[in-house]
């Protein structure tokens, strides 16, 4: 049993880690900045864009260091609220499809611009990343539809649905591989592998202003999300609405991956490692479990992305590097567990 | 408070062909222990899912102290009424104290923080159910007699004054079985009305104070204390099967057995 002092200090003891995580994001990378010298740059009234060290920390490792934060708060929290509402510890936010989804839309937009003359960007948002958005969310709109009885919806359809979805949009991602001009094929691939190295702060205030109020209302729903852990027939039984839980948690949590798959990638298991290790140190109770997993998650990130920039040879893509944490952690999980844990 | 529950004939139907009921009426007041019992397939589950506001009835009308139970808010309900539903698993791994934590959720505002006074409705519903031993212990390291315990301390927690329980004992073992409607018993005693579904006509025989039967496709068929209900010509009527009926030799209650349908043949 965690006591009031045991919360606290775990919530501390991650907040802390989580900052020093992104102080070293600041700091680490192709070229070492030195505070102290941005600082005299800063002093001495030069712009960024003139002073060698402010520019790399203002204009690079600032907005990919929140660009983490945001993505690794946002994963991981659309990690716990997909695992409460499907009751399926082992789900994540792209078990559904999501990601495919989306990079079928990424790709769907390079090949309508590259071979189709259509337009690079609307409403000053590029193609590729409106075109990720909307497969993404007709994705899981389709899936829910799949799913939506009278006055519940079905975990078992959504996963099922959603992983048909899945297969269906990489089936669609070959077929434009297949569709697009051969030296495109790169540069989609990388996109593919997902990336927190945003260029400027346009994408940065898109994240923020798309995943805070997300977290937010999720966060808000976490003492309904814990009576659902016994079933929805005892969580209506104690007067939650279900129905109207399943879709506010679905909804918010899909819209959320949509807008963080459309500006880096698919960038995978953060949802499924956070929250499971956060849990172990937590226990299940949502109050606090979903808002040290929005702050772990953002330190987790920031820490993939220094291990892809500096320890890993070359820049590699962090989407490689949580696959890489995350897909033996799956295995793991499912070796651990106990069948009766994830049925009914 | 003195609660009355009332379901008046009411109709509901999974799907429209075959309605599970039409003209079902039951009441559950304070202080009684009520037994549904029946076939399988004869919608005592049904019946309990209407009567907690789970399901909205095709036709007829459920109120709670006059007034119609679609009326209330869930969780104004849920301090009114709480429900267990058969076989019941965690998604998560919780302790014994977080569990019963949960059943104050229609007590509890905004983000869900227990105060004093609700560890202290949860600490004397663990006492109640004997489980405050368990208070630290994981929920699914329990034995099933444990478990279905604790959920009943959890469900106490809502501070209900009606409990409707669907099959509670299905999955113990015989002295758990007693166990339990024995804490259903001594919980009337003290004022709760209880309405449990159960397929042991023996159990409901000796604990019940009323007993519903319902048989598939003909609503409630009787209603009564049990020696009423528990007669040799109602139940197979019921049942569709030869059931004998004796008194029990050591309390006098009823007791249920049905023949085989060979040794029923051989007899005739």
């Amino acid at each position: 049993m965690t006591g009031r002092r045991a919360n606290s200090t775990i919530l501390l003891g991650i907040t802390i880690a989580s900052i020093a995580m992104s102080i070293l994001s600041l700091m680490i990378g192709a070229e070492t900045v030195s505070f102290g010298q941005a600082w005299r740059e800063w002093q001495s009234g030069a712009s960024p864009a003139e002073s060698p060290m402010l520019g790399i920390l203002v204009q690079q490792r600032l907005p990919r260091t929140i660009a983490a934060l945001i993505v690794g708060a946002g994963l991981a929290l659309a990690g716990c609220a997909f695992q409460a509402m499907l009751r399926n510890p082992l789900a994540e936010p792209y078990t559904l499809g999501v990601a495919s989804a989306g990079a079928l839309g990424a790709w769907t937009a390079t090949v309508l611009v590259a071979g189709y003359g259509m337009s690079r960007a609307w409403f000053g948002i590029p193609a590729v990343q409106l075109f990720a958005f909307l497969f993404a969310e007709a994705d899981i709109l389709i899936v829910y539809m799949l799913a939506a009885r009278k006055d519940r919806v079905s975990p078992s359809v959504l996963l099922l649905g959603g992983v048909t979805m899945g297969m269906l949009a990489n089936s669609g991602i070959l077929l434009m591989r297949y569709l697009a001009d051969p030296e495109r094929l790169v540069t989609m691939d990388r996109w593919l592998m997902g990336g927190v190295d945003v260029l400027g702060y346009r994408p940065v205030a898109m994240l923020f202003f798309g995943v805070t109020p997300c977290l937010a209302v999720l966060w808000a729903q976490a003492a309904k999300l814990d009576q659902l852990g016994f079933g929805a027939d005892l969580a209506e039984g104690r007067g939650v609405n279900v129905k109207r839980l399943q879709v506010i948690t679905f909804g918010v949590s899909s819209l959320m991956t949509g807008i963080i798959v459309s500006v880096v990638g698919p960038i995978g298991f953060i949802g499924l490692i956070v929250p499971h290790a956060v849990r172990s140190l937590t226990g299940s109770r949502h109050r606090l479990l979903m808002p040290v997993s929005i702050i772990a998650g953002g330190g987790f990130l920031c820490f993939c992305d220094i291990l892809a920039r500096k320890i890993l040879p070359g820049e590699t893509p962090i989407g490689i590097v949580t696959t890489l944490f995350g897909g033996p952690f799956f295995l793991y999980l499912l070796m651990r567990r106990r069948f009766t844990d994830w049925e009914t | 408070m003195t609660r009355t529950l009332t379901a008046e004939s009411v109709a509901y139907a999974y799907d429209r062909e075959r309605p599970v009921f039409r003209q079902a009426g039951v009441t559950v007041q304070s202080g009684e222990l009520v037994g549904f019992a029946g076939p399988n397939g004869s919608g005592k589950s049904t019946l309990l899912r209407v009567l907690c506001g789970l399901l909205k009835p095709n036709a007829g009308r459920v109120t709670l102290d006059g007034r119609a139970l679609s009326s209330f808010r869930g969780r104004e309900r849920a301090r009114v009424i709480a429900f267990l539903p058969q076989a019941v698993n965690p998604a998560f791994a919780l302790n014994v104290f977080e569990v019963v934590c949960l059943g104050r959720y229609p007590h509890l505002e905004g983000f869900g923080a227990m105060r004093p006074h609700d560890k202290e409705v949860v600490e004397r519903c663990l006492r109640a159910t004997e489980t405050e031993d368990l208070r630290g212990r994981e929920f699914m390291t329990l034995s099933g007699g444990e478990r279905q315990r604790v959920l009943l301390a959890s469900i106490l927690a809502q501070e209900p004054d009606l409990l409707l329980l669907d099959e509670p004992t299905s999955a113990l073992d015989i002295h758990h079985q007693i166990e339990i409607f024995a804490l259903l018993e001594r919980l009337a005693r003290k004022g709760y009305g209880i309405a449990v579904v159960t397929h042991d006509l023996n159990l409901a025989a000796r604990f019940c104070d009323r007993l519903v039967l319902l048989a598939k496709g003909r609503d409630v068929v009787a209603s009564g204390p049990p020696k009423e209900v528990l007669t040799a010509e109602t139940l197979s009527d019921a049942y569709s099967a030869a059931i004998r009926v004796v008194a029990h030799p050591e309390t006098g209650a009823p007791l249920v057995w049905a023949e085989t349908p060979l040794r029923a043949e051989m007899d005739t």
